[in-house]
């Protein structure tokens, strides 16, 4: 007797691809935790997906056969990179047509660069009303600040939520309170990080230049 | 010198799901006296952003990339009032209308402050223009929340853009014209009226 093993299916929205960048490392990281349970997994570069006809029949037949999806992405302006959003109205016309063939489930994990979490909430409540939309059932969405920088509880926060999907359960209130608070405070965030983008620019040679207006009216 | 307003068209596939309402937010605009100038963005080279934020560190304030994004950026800049028009998508914006968003980056600045309590980008330019989302709803069932997630993004962009005032508003696509204009209407007028 063989028995079919579940499949998880990794959609990375950033177009850095699958091995760089924090939305691959985060997405690969919840992927990890499903496969050392012995799920099966795929991956998709969505920038890359949607390019052309084939990459976007691939993408939406990977969704339908998947037990699990999970969305790996960066905020961009507020809401998903371009690529991404084109990607899930692919998903949703195509899902549209389909409905009550399948229904996989749908995790979102959404890193900003800003300190706070909650600058993802509405990419987040967009995404939910996504998976409504396209006949994905909703388990969570994981939002992360400092540029998806994560720590140990971060990682702990994705082993939870692994092993919810795994056993198919409600997933636990620690995995967002895990995720969600801010790593430093505001004021930290905005010295360390103005401090780094003048260290950029003296390597580029750019200092003194960083608040040029090359558009500005006359 | 009259006002300048920009219409950043969104709109997918042969663009009918946006041209009435574009056409009918460009004679408001001019009635409120502005210039308009219409941008349909399905019809522009816009390669997505990279993510790699060379125009703020190597080149700062313009992208790298050579294509017709850095004449969307150029022109937001030039405007008064900027309207974000787009088929709505799960309460969002379409893939057309969000391509040009991405490439607006350049027009802040790398450097952060704090903001009504969070960080956000300082700004680049001296004056940035209103926002005035504008989406069109095709589907027979509205999604719940659809108006008050569009509504919230387009406050988002308003704050991260540096948008001095910013509006909202959804209107069906099968909606009498009459009923289309009044909404728009209002909308622009709320930002523009004064």
């Amino acid at each position: 007797m063989t028995t079919t093993r579940p499949s998880v299916l990794l959609l990375v929205g950033s177009p850095k691809g699958l091995e760089r960048g924090s939305s691959a490392r985060l997405g690969r990281l919840l992927v990890d935790g499903l496969t050392q349970r012995g799920w099966a997994s795929n991956a998709i570069h969505l920038h890359a997906a949607v390019a052309n006809d084939e990459g976007r029949r691939e993408l939406v037949a990977a969704v339908d056969q998947a037990d699990v999806v999970v969305l790996a992405a960066p905020l961009y302006v507020d809401y998903l990179p371009a690529p991404a959003v084109r990607a899930l109205e692919c998903i949703a016309a195509n899902r549209q047509e389909r409905r009550g063939e399948s229904r996989p489930r749908f995790v979102s994990l959404i890193q900003c660069g800003f300190v706070e979490p909650n600058q993802n909430d509405t990419c987040q409540r967009i995404l939910e009303r996504f998976a409504d939309h396209a006949g994905l059932e909703w388990v969570t969405g994981i939002s992360l600040g400092s540029a998806g920088r994560i720590v140990k509880r971060g990682r702990r926060a994705l082993a939870l939520l692994a092993e919810a999907l795994d056993l198919e359960i409600l997933v636990p209130q620690e995995v967002q309170q895990l995720s969600q608070s801010p790593r430093a405070p505001g004021w930290l965030y905005v010295l360390a990080g103005n401090l780094m983008w003048r260290r950029l620019a003296r390597r580029h040679g750019s200092a003194g230049q960083l608040d040029a207006r090359p558009d500005a009216r006359p | 010198m009259a006002r300048v307003g920009l219409i950043l068209d969104g709109g997918t596939g042969d663009g009918q799901d946006t041209r009435g309402a574009a056409d009918v937010a460009a004679d408001r605009l001019r009635t409120l006296g502005f210039d308009v100038e219409r941008l349909s963005l399905r019809t522009m080279a816009i390669a997505p952003c990279v993510g790699c934020f060379r125009c703020w560190i190597e080149t700062p304030g313009r992208c790298v990339l050579e294509d017709d994004g850095r004449e969307v950026a150029r022109r937001v800049v030039g405007s008064d009032l900027v309207v974000l028009l787009t088929p709505i998508r799960f309460g969002g914006y379409s893939s057309e209308l969000k391509k040009a968003l991405d490439r607006l980056i350049p027009i802040i600045s790398p450097f952060f402050r704090r903001i009504r309590g969070e960080v956000h980008h300082r700004r680049r330019y001296s004056r940035y223009p209103e926002l005035v989302g504008v989406g069109v709803r095709a589907q027979e069932r509205p999604l719940p929340d659809e108006e008050d997630l569009f509504e919230a993004l387009v406050l988002r962009n308003a704050i991260n853009l540096r948008a001095p005032r910013q509006a909202a508003c959804v209107v069906d696509r099968d909606d009498p014209k009459r009923s289309v204009r009044a909404t728009i209407g209002r909308a622009l007028e709320q930002v523009a009226g004064r």
